[in-house]
């Protein structure tokens, strides 16, 4: 692909997002939701291989149906009060529909099961595009509806974080892993979203830099499933010493960044009187804790034997840029302590 | 004027239906033509003239770049018409479902809302509003319509272009 028409490709991403983002019509919202599906297809299929062709019909024909259900709520309320406007949505009936349209489009369970399927034809730099850019525009939109239909939210929550933890078990294959435990994590936000939209953006952000740091990392060791993982300390050792700590931090284990949004979602759920979700929440994180240890296990945990000439690649030179990865990898690990500061910057 | 309509609607529903039957797609493409050939006949009906042609045009246009697409890229050597087995079948099928559901919904006496305010001379002047203002105070939304337009043009010309090489291929 010309690096011209990437370019122009990803500023029509941006475009959909910044539309989603500022939009308060309902119409304004479609447009920039689809703009953002629309130019993420010809990123998916920029190798042409017919799996990722595949992977990307799928995510169309999704995107599309939530899409197309989102303007048909979106018509249906302006039809009955006569509003556009997406904070003035105030009957339940039409913010359920909303939530399920957008629920949908972020993969939650019960209606998950093309996220991995989708991952899986991909590789994985429009993977880490897909699992966080592409979730901002409809998290926007959910954090702005302000939904009063609390048990659906809280079922979808809990549902994800489930199925995020359970489908995850069985998976060799890392870029399913990684769309499972995507799942699972936006269970996390969907959860608290409508007790404090500002817990639910700081959960966000830290699946973001998590996420990032993930796929990143599995890029930069050339791994797509388990047994690939298990020579990928030749590659970067230091890396791959610190892998375990950003998997971990994805399950939320507590000197990691990623026990910060689990913490506090829990305290205020227990707040909520929500004590038996709460619970519920706690232990499917297991499931999810389960996977992650397994890939730690085999990429860290166990030194697998190699031959001699597969040993060596380490004192190369990466040809990748390895400063991002650098810092999105502090920022995964070692931002617990910078709890209060960043519960301040979200709640401003 | 209301039997014109109701032939109109019925127009947009066995175009759906033919669409919706799975033939090849060529003549899939004739039933997307005909839909918003006798929507937009429905819509004149109903006083929106410019509306309609409005509307027309740009459903042609969409129309012309999915038949070109596909007969240039995924021609089929052995197309499956409308009047053949399964498609016949199951357009059938929609057309009956439809029918039988038309008739179970009893609705009020039916009546139609003119597009403009009334359906007197003054129908033209909301529509020329309208206008004015896609073009006035929407206009950086008519761009970024615009905008996604083509890239959908992109999008269609990127996933199915190869033909019989290409991963986008008529099951057999």
């Amino acid at each position: 692909m010309s690096p011209y028409v990437l370019v122009l490709l990803l500023f029509t991403l941006g475009l959909g997002t910044t539309l989603a983002f500022v939009s308060s019509h309902w119409l304004l919202a479609w447009v920039g939701l689809e703009i953002n599906t629309l130019a993420i297809l010809p990123l998916m299929v920029r190798n042409h291989h017919p799996r990722a062709v595949e992977a990307a019909t799928k995510y169309f024909l999704i995107q599309a149906g939530g899409a197309a259900v989102l303007l048909f709520a979106g018509v249906t309320n302006a039809w009955l009060t006569g509003q556009w406007g997406i904070q003035q949505a105030t009957s339940p009936i039409f913010i359920g529909v909303i939530s399920i349209a957008l629920a949908l489009k972020l993969g939650l369970a019960p209606l998950h099961s093309w996220m991995p399927e989708v991952f899986q034809g991909l590789d994985l730099n429009t993977g880490l595009v897909l699992a966080t850019w592409q979730k901002l525009a409809p998290l926007a939109l959910l954090f702005q509806i302000q939904p009063a239909n609390s048990p659906l939210l809280i079922f979808l929550g809990l549902a994800s974080t489930l199925i995020g933890g359970w489908g995850g078990l069985n998976q060799t294959q890392l870029r399913k892993i990684l769309a499972y435990s995507s799942i699972a994590q936006l269970g996390w936000v969907v959860l608290v979203v409508q007790f404090s939209p500002s817990l639910a953006t700081l959960a966000v952000l830290v699946y973001i830099v998590a996420a990032a740091a993930t796929f990143i990392i599995l890029k930069l060791v050339k791994s797509t499933n388990i047994n690939m993982l298990a020579v990928s300390w030749a590659k970067s050792p230091a890396l791959v010493a610190m892998a375990p700590l950003v998997f971990l931090s994805l399950a939320g284990l507590p000197p990691l960044t990623g026990f910060m949004p689990k913490w506090l979602i829990i305290e205020e759920l227990s707040k909520q009187g929500l004590g038996p979700a709460a619970t519920l929440a706690v232990l499917t994180a297991l499931l999810s804790l389960y996977y992650y240890l397994r890939i730690t296990y085999a990429m860290t945990l166990t030194m697998f034997p190699n031959n001699f000439s597969g040993v060596p690649p380490w004192r190369l030179r990466p040809l990748q840029l390895t400063f991002p990865l650098a810092c999105l990898v502090t920022g995964t690990i070692s931002v617990l302590p910078l709890t209060p500061a960043a519960i301040a910057l979200v709640a401003l | 004027m209301l039997y014109c309509g109701n032939l109109l609607l019925l127009g947009v529903v066995v175009g759906t239906a033919a669409v919706a039957a799975n033939p090849s797609p060529f003549y899939a493409a004739l039933g997307l033509v005909t839909v918003a050939a006798m929507g937009c006949g429905f819509i004149m009906c109903s006083g929106g003239t410019f509306l309609c042609l409005v509307l027309f045009l740009i459903y042609l246009g969409g129309m012309l770049v999915v038949f070109a697409y596909s007969v240039a890229l995924c021609a089929d050597p052995f197309p499956t018409g409308l009047a053949e087995g399964s498609v016949a079948k199951y357009m059938a099928g929609y057309l009956l479902l439809t029918g039988g559901a038309a008739q179970c919904t009893t609705l009020a006496p039916p009546f139609w809302w003119s597009v403009g305010q009334e359906a007197d001379m003054s129908a033209m002047q909301g529509e020329a509003e309208g206008v004015s203002e896609a073009y006035g105070g929407g206009g950086i939304i008519l761009i970024s319509c615009a905008w996604a337009l083509l890239v959908a043009l992109y999008v269609a010309l990127g996933v199915s272009r190869g033909s019989s090489r290409g991963p986008v291929r008529p099951i057999k």
